[in-house]
């Protein structure tokens, strides 16, 4: 159903990345300037997007351990993009 | 600039401390880019799951301390006439006399407007999403002291234990109060509430839902009540 590849895992861990400094920057925030609104915001989406990020990324080392994409590793290896990563 | 004297203190620079870590983590992943081998995995591990998991579980343990202080409930401006006679030391209001008790008086919205039942903390924070979601919905254009706006008032019904908590009822002082004494039995059952000598006016005299004018010196009278037999 999904063809799931290098770029894909790859893909999932960046989002993940990126979800994460997300959801950093609010709870750093809600530290640093603790008002009402920010603390609720950090407390309620940072986090979620926090978990949401870690779930992901757990599923991209799931997908890779299982050894999705090896097949094709060399064919896509032109158009992965730096690091997509021989291991 | 951060100076540390509380365990809040502790746990806030541990928090940072752990989101700087992380960040570091997660950036340097993002910029060089390096292969997805089995030690990548591991550090980004610690940059998307045990970092943040501290930075959240600090910032959570530090952010509920902080909500207990009067700083943070007088962070909403309808809150003003409450706080700044709170914080008054010429203001001879009950609030204001609670509040110079160095013992909890910076966090003395709270230590008396808390639930104490076994959820009470968690029952007393839900409120406060309450009192979130009629700030921006019903205060958020009212004047700078809450001017136009609905009169505040509590959602649930004074209950005395929010006194007794810590007049238990029992000191030979309170009880040579003739008021007291006379009222005992009535004030342990509920009968008699403390807020019926006690009223709103002398609690916090500035509140506009106790006829104070928001600011300054209040409408009402602020001393407390002349007992009767009390010298």
């Amino acid at each position: 159903m999904f063809n799931v590849t290098k770029i894909t895992i790859r893909r999932l861990v960046l989002i993940s990345i990126v979800m994460t400094l997300i959801s950093l920057f609010l709870m750093v925030a809600s530290i640093i300037f603790p008002g009402p609104l920010l603390l609720v915001v950090a407390m309620s989406m940072g986090q979620a997007l926090g978990i949401a990020s870690l779930v992901l990324y757990l599923l991209a080392i799931a997908l890779d351990l299982q050894g999705y994409g090896e097949h094709d590793e060399l064919g896509n290896a032109g158009s992965a993009g730096s690091g997509t990563g021989a291991e | 600039m951060f100076q540390i004297h509380t365990t809040e203190d502790v746990l806030r620079l541990a928090a940072l401390a752990s989101a700087v870590i992380a960040i570091a983590i997660l950036v340097y992943y993002l910029v060089a880019r390096p292969p997805l081998g089995r030690s990548a995995k591991v550090v980004l591990l610690f940059g998307l799951g045990v970092m943040p998991l501290a930075v959240s579980l600090a910032g959570n343990i530090s952010g509920f301390e902080y909500t207990l202080k009067t700083d943070f409930c007088g962070s909403c401006h309808v809150m003003r006439p409450y706080v700044e006679d709170a914080a008054d030391p010429t203001s001879k209001s009950l609030a204001s006399i609670h509040s110079r008790n160095s013992t909890f008086g910076h966090e003395s919205c709270y230590t008396c407007h808390a639930d104490y039942q076994i959820f009470g903390a968690m029952t007393t924070k839900a409120n406060g999403m309450k009192h979130l979601y009629f700030y921006l919905t019903e205060y958020s254009n009212t004047g700078p002291y809450g001017e136009g706006g609905k009169p505040i008032h509590m959602y649930k019904k004074f209950q005395n234990t929010m006194c007794t908590r810590c007049h238990s009822t029992e000191a030979p002082r309170w009880g040579a109060v003739e008021d007291h004494a006379g009222l005992l039995e009535d004030l342990r059952k509920g009968e008699a509430k403390c807020i019926d000598c006690h009223t709103g006016d002398q609690i916090h005299p500035r509140a506009f839902a106790h006829g104070g004018t928001g600011k300054g010196v209040a409408a009402a009278g602020s001393a407390a009540p002349a007992h009767a037999g009390e010298k």
